[in-house]
């Protein structure tokens, strides 16, 4: 994966701060928010369902790292997005969705330094 | 003395009835070569000719159709065990036939409305055949996919 211009550490950042913002009264609109920042757009609902989904497959398994969670996004955004952004969407999705999940941004971290 | 204008006024009808029951034959002769499918309907037509399995196709639509896959899942969970089987064992039957056989089996599909799997869950093929998008992805990555995962039917969707 072509990671050298990205701060893993970074990013697990984001996805710590997500984890730390006060409650919102609705998650997807903060999470549309957060994809915002990074340049990601699209429709609100899909992204929220493809940030849900995220954490699903790291749930049960079926994605067992952040580099198979980020290939997953990069593959069901738009066509221009970025590998840079679709480990972003990753880590905000783990944030927003499921912050149980934030090891394996750590250890994607970990791996690529 | 005027002549009576009746008879005049008939042959006018009886030429505007034979103009009208010629176009109505012209434009009713077409439609008998009309079939209730075509080569995209009901069926999607790489769906007709793919040579992956129903697991195949399922695995490919979780990673690249996601949200319809998710969709398709919850909906699925929300029918008792039988018909869930019976979608199951559908799906298995459909891509066990060859291409002709599927295609007869779509001629049958948009005319059966009798038909007890349609009755129970009128939805069960949706993943496969309702969507030409979606089967174009399931289609162009199925045959990346191991043929006999079953796990792909079992998928317990996010909350």
């Amino acid at each position: 994966m072509r990671l050298a211009k990205l701060s893993l550490p970074a990013l697990v950042t984001a996805a710590m701060v997500a984890v730390a913002a006060p409650a919102h009264a609705d998650p997807d609109a903060d999470f549309a928010n957060q994809l915002h920042g990074y340049g990601i757009y699209g429709p609100r609902d899909y992204n929220a369902w493809l940030g849900k989904i995220t954490c699903e497959r790291l749930h049960n398994g079926l994605d067992t790292t952040a580099d198979k969670s980020a290939h997953f996004a990069l593959i069901n955004l738009p066509r221009d997005t970025t590998p840079g952004q679709s480990y972003q969407f990753v880590a905000a999705a783990i944030g927003t969705y499921c912050p149980d999940q934030v090891p394996v941004l750590t250890a994607a971290a970990a791996r690529h330094q | 003395m005027n002549p009576p204008r009746r008879p005049r006024a008939r042959s006018v009808l009886r030429a505007g009835i034979a103009a009208l029951s010629a176009t109505v034959a012209i434009s009713a002769s077409p439609a008998t070569a009309v079939a209730d499918s075509t080569d995209d309907y009901p069926i999607p037509h790489r769906m007709i000719v793919t040579t992956c399995t129903a697991e195949q196709i399922l695995a490919a639509a979780r990673d690249f159709t996601p949200i319809y896959y998710e969709r398709y899942m919850i909906d699925k969970h929300n029918k008792s065990p039988q018909v869930q089987q019976a979608a199951i064992d559908s799906a298995h039957y459909f891509y066990s036939l060859n291409p002709a056989d599927r295609r007869a089996y779509s001629e049958q599909m948009v005319t059966n409305f009798a038909d007890p799997m349609t009755a129970a869950w009128p939805n069960w093929a949706k993943i496969f055949f309702n969507n030409k998008g979606v089967a174009a992805k399931e289609t162009d990555h199925c045959a990346d996919y191991p043929p006999d995962d079953q796990s792909v039917w079992d998928w317990s969707p996010a909350r």
